[in-house]
């Protein structure tokens, strides 16, 4: 894998990413992944707290209304992600946690569909909706946690550099 | 008596606290506070800025009220944050006291603060009647805005503190 970490660590984008001065460069992608973060899994937060009984007042098919709110920011963090991933690709593709939490995160995506699939039409929150729910908040917060911890459990910073 | 001065006099006060010596000892301790600051952040901003947005216009239908029964989840999010934030702030002080980032971050949770009391006093107790198609007034426009400026800027500040840390004592 080593010569295509090297490929991505030699282009002129990745070299930008990881060694400008500049705040637009990393600091402004890594407050990208932040906001966007707290947007996608807060939408997702808010839904799970309503099927769990929080502000029974509002119609869970009305809350939908911020599914695109989670989207949005879904895609600035797929977006800002892969400009992480092209800034230090062997640091990511070599922590096994890396992967840990993409996968937590398409859990996290399939649980949001199939939640949202459930509440379609305003009838009574079934009990599989409120373990979904339950799930969801779980999943969520491990993968801040994996995302957190990739800062602390790499092995390799670059190619030319061990952690 | 400045600003740095005061300070100075407070950062070896918070550094020698047990709960700074542990935080800084601890090899655990810093990833798991700061696990628990972004989930405190997301569950702050899907309640405070779902309803923000509320406020601003956005997801038309949904009662003002209703909504606003999720604020209780998003001030506890803001407590797990203040707790693990005083973690941070005790165990290297140095590093935030006198950070430009850190002083921003905390003019804006002022700022935002400011804008809670504006909020309650001014705005809410006509949203209770408010229609949930009525557009929003305009104090509710104002304070929605401010808010959600406010909290994507503490978010931002606080990634920034990192490249504006004065270097370690």
């Amino acid at each position: 894998m080593d010569p295509f970490f090297t490929a991505i660590e030699s282009t002129a984008l990745s070299i930008w990413l990881r060694e400008s001065p500049s705040l637009w460069a990393f600091p402004f992608v890594l407050i990208l992944h932040t906001v966007g973060l707290a947007f996608l899994v807060g939408a997702n937060v808010a839904l799970d707290a309503r099927v769990l009984g929080l502000a029974a007042d509002v119609p869970p098919t009305a809350l939908r209304r911020y599914d695109v709110i989670m989207w949005t920011g879904f895609w600035i963090n797929a977006v800002s992600g892969v400009l992480l991933l092209v800034a230090y690709p062997t640091k990511a593709l070599t922590n096994p946690l890396f992967y840990g939490k993409l996968a937590l995160i398409a859990a996290g995506l399939v649980l949001a569909q199939s939640l949202r699939r459930q509440l379609r039409d305003d009838k009574p929150l079934s009990p599989l909706a409120r373990r979904m729910a339950i799930a969801s908040l779980v999943i969520w917060a491990a993968g801040i946690t994996a995302g957190r911890l990739l800062a602390y459990t790499y092995s390799r910073l670059t190619v030319d550099l061990v952690g | 008596m400045t600003l740095d001065s005061v300070l100075n006099a407070i950062e070896p006060v918070l550094r020698t606290t047990a709960l700074g010596a542990w935080v800084r000892h601890s090899q655990w301790a810093w990833p798991v506070l700061e696990s628990l600051h972004f989930i405190g952040m997301s569950v702050l901003i899907g309640t405070i800025g779902l309803f923000d947005l509320r406020l601003l216009g956005f997801a038309r239908g949904v009662p003002y009220a209703a909504l606003h029964r999720l604020i209780p989840l998003g001030i506890a999010g803001y407590a797990l944050n203040v707790l693990t934030g005083i973690c941070f702030l005790s165990g290297t002080p140095d590093q935030y006291l006198f950070n430009i980032a850190f002083r921003s971050k905390v003019t804006f949770m002022l700022i935002a603060g400011l804008n809670v009391v504006f909020f309650y006093t001014r705005v809410f107790k006509r949203l209770e009647t408010l229609a949930p198609d009525a557009p929003p007034p305009l104090g509710a426009r104002v304070a929605g805005a401010v808010s959600l400026t406010m909290w994507i800027g503490v978010m931002s500040a606080g990634r920034l503190l990192t490249f504006f840390r004065p270097p370690y004592v």
